[in-house]
């Protein structure tokens, strides 16, 4: 299993793409994809749903960047914050939220990602469509660029870090 | 004055599902009873469609048991175009089902029921989750995670996707294994090997604290249905079915997919989307049976592995005769993953796995067909009828959580009338009503369908229908 070798950036996107506005977080994966496509220290994980497996990922991570579709949000509005771990779970066990899988993360593994950021886009509709909105289409160059930037920015801290190898 | 209990939703479950508890004047158990308030219609609109596109619209049914569907809907597509498909194909499809089913149940075994087995079933629900399990014994937490890996790893491998692969198609599979993948499952054995092994012992040493649990978690004499194989061991993908009583006797053996209507008939009840299948030369509700894990165990003389094999004898031991309490579905799943695990072993020995010939092909030779295989939770039967142009007209699918859905009713009333008593009640105690239902691991989303969230609530009713009292978990 690819659970081995230490990523410095992954990329952790959620989001079911027909069910609209919710497609947002795959579709930024795809580009991700395709962005750092031959660069082996990114990894872009797109899933309908965090289940806890992702644990053992995050904990294999210098830096992650969670990516998901936010309903609390402005439609179109980009979000980036920092993410800590919190233990606080509900009775849903098939799917956890960034803060719960970090903690998870440390519970099992011990291990937490020196850096870790959850980016948003708020959404207008999770209707059964596969089609994005008009509003986060026109906010999908700016969440690429947040992403850019992060991954750019994490890989010079990183090499900056005296723990770089 | 009468009350109802209603716990809504039922947690940790894979779908969404109540539970209601009528409660007379006294404030004794008068009736108790698992609802599932999805409903499915796949059979409706997938009326029109060409037989050869089911196996991929049918396996949409369920996230967590996706290949089942799509090995019984191809073996039904089969049926259709008569064909027998190639002996590597019929290899590949049943690792893959076997794949899935060490997945299912470590999903099942490790997030949905361990909180309460190492937690304890009074234990503060905020904690009662896979994160307190984590706290509380993170090697166990790890095992169960590499578990589900394994499982998932192998049907993407196979499959290209960890869900809703669309590999199997009527006729066989659409690519042949690679020695490159052969050789990647093969590496991740002894891992899976090593976390199976430390739940089995922790799991052991932990279940004598249950013996309550056991004696009122739907623990009561009943048939049991699963499939066979032709040398009486475990089957899961293809075989036929047996039906045995209450003392392990053989009532009906032999059935095949294409005379499952014959000997199953669904009955309906009006609180529940998900039918009640029975056998119908017993009538119902006597013909009703289980099925799944506890069904397989009791019903097979072999495992077929030798570290299962070891397992399973000592699984008899639990009871002379059928093992009737719902409480060992838990050990029942401990032991199918062990089988599991190598059985996908000595899958991969086999010296024509590699082999192309993997995919038979036909047209339209027989205007109906029905298919069959063993899914997690137990057997799963797909039927359909097509037109000349193999359009399908008609489709009726008999799901395994749906032939539990008696035994579940059965269990609900049984732990309710020793958890509520007075019309008083703890919340562990319903927790416990809530943990009978999950022995069974019932996937609701497949025994019926729908959107949304899965809410819990417990309710109580006075005689007047009017709600004295009401837990809700969101």
């Amino acid at each position: 299993m690819r659970n081995s070798a230490r990523i410095r950036c992954l990329i952790l996107a959620c989001g079911n793409p027909l069910r609209a506005d919710d497609g947002v977080g795959p579709c930024l994966a795809a580009w991700a994809e395709e962005r750092f496509r031959g660069e082996p220290d990114v990894r872009v994980i797109a899933r309908q749903q965090w289940g806890p497996e992702l644990a053992q990922e995050i904990a294999h991570a210098e830096c992650v960047l969670f990516v998901d579709s936010s309903l609390q949000s402005r439609a179109g509005a980009v979000a980036a914050a920092d993410i800590g771990p919190s233990p606080s779970v509900g009775n849903w066990t098939h799917h956890l939220g960034a803060a719960e899988l970090l903690a998870l993360s440390r519970q099992l593994y011990d291990s937490l990602p020196q850096r870790a950021i959850l980016l948003t886009v708020g959404v207008s509709s999770m209707a059964m469509d596969e089609e994005l909105s008009e509003a986060v289409r026109a906010a999908i160059p700016e969440a690429r660029a947040q992403i850019e930037r992060f991954v750019l920015s994490q890989r010079a801290a990183l090499a900056a870090s005296p723990l770089a190898q | 004055m009468s009350q109802t209990i209603t716990i809504d939703p039922v947690t940790r479950l894979e779908g969404h599902g109540k539970i209601t508890i009528q409660l007379d004047g006294a404030g004794e158990v008068a009736s108790a009873h698992f609802h599932v308030t999805q409903v499915r219609g796949f059979e409706r609109f997938s009326e029109g469609r060409p037989f050869y596109e089911m196996p991929g619209l049918m396996a949409r049914v369920c996230g967590i048991c996706p290949v089942s569907h799509l090995i019984a809907s191809a073996k039904a597509c089969e049926a259709i175009m008569s064909v027998r498909i190639p002996p590597t194909a019929a290899q590949l499809r049943r690792m893959l089902n076997l794949a899935q089913m060490v997945q299912s149940h470590a999903l099942s075994f490790f997030y949905l029921a361990s909180p309460d087995l190492l937690l304890g079933m009074e234990a503060d629900p905020a904690v009662r989750n896979v994160l307190g399990l984590a706290a509380a014994n993170p090697a166990l937490g790890r095992a169960g995670i590499g578990l589900r890996r394994f499982g998932q790893h192998i049907i993407e491998l196979l499959g290209d996707k960890r869900v809703h692969p669309g590999w199997v198609v009527p006729g066989g599979v659409t690519e042949p294994l690679s020695a490159a993948k052969r050789d990647q499952i093969l590496a991740m054995l002894p891992e899976a090997y090593a976390n199976l092994a430390l739940a089995t012992d922790a799991y052991k040493q932990i279940a004598g604290q249950f013996k309550a649990e056991v004696e009122v978690f739907a623990n009561f004499p009943s048939s049991y249905m699963s499939l066979v194989h032709e040398d009486d061991s475990i089957e899961f993908t293809d075989g036929t079915l047996r039906l045995v009583d209450a003392e392990g006797k053989t009532i009906e053996d032999g059935i095949t997919a294409n005379r499952f209507a014959e000997a199953i008939g669904e009955a309906v009840e009006p609180y529940s989307y998900t039918k009640f299948p029975y056998y119908k030369p017993l009538g119902y509700p006597q013909g009703c049976y289980r099925v799944g894990p506890l069904a397989r165990l009791n019903i097979v003389k072999s495992m077929g592995t030798p570290k299962a094999e070891k397992e399973l004898a000592e699984f008899k031991q639990l009871a002379d005769g059928p093992v009737a309490s719902s409480f060992y579905y838990h050990h029942a799943r401990l032991v199918e993953m062990l089988y599991g695990l190598e059985k996908i072993e000595e899958i991969l020995a086999d010296p024509h796995i590699l082999d192309k010939h993997v995919r038979a092909t036909a047209g339209v030779n027989r205007e109906e067909g029905a298919g069959h295989a063993e899914a997690p939770r137990g057997v799963l039967h797909h039927h359909y009828k097509v037109d000349e142009d193999g359009k399908i007209t008609w489709a009726n699918l008999v799901i395994a959580t749906g032939q539990n859905n008696h035994a579940m009713n059965r269990g609900v009333m049984q732990a309710a009338k020793a958890y509520v008593q007075d019309g008083r009640f703890t919340e562990g105690g319903l927790n416990r009503i809530e943990a009978v239902v999950r022995t069974f691991d019932p996937c609701l989303s497949c025994s019926t369908h729908a959107f949304g969230q899965m809410p819990l609530a417990v309710e109580i009713v006075s005689a007047a229908g009017e709600v004295v009292d009401r837990v809700v978990r969101d």
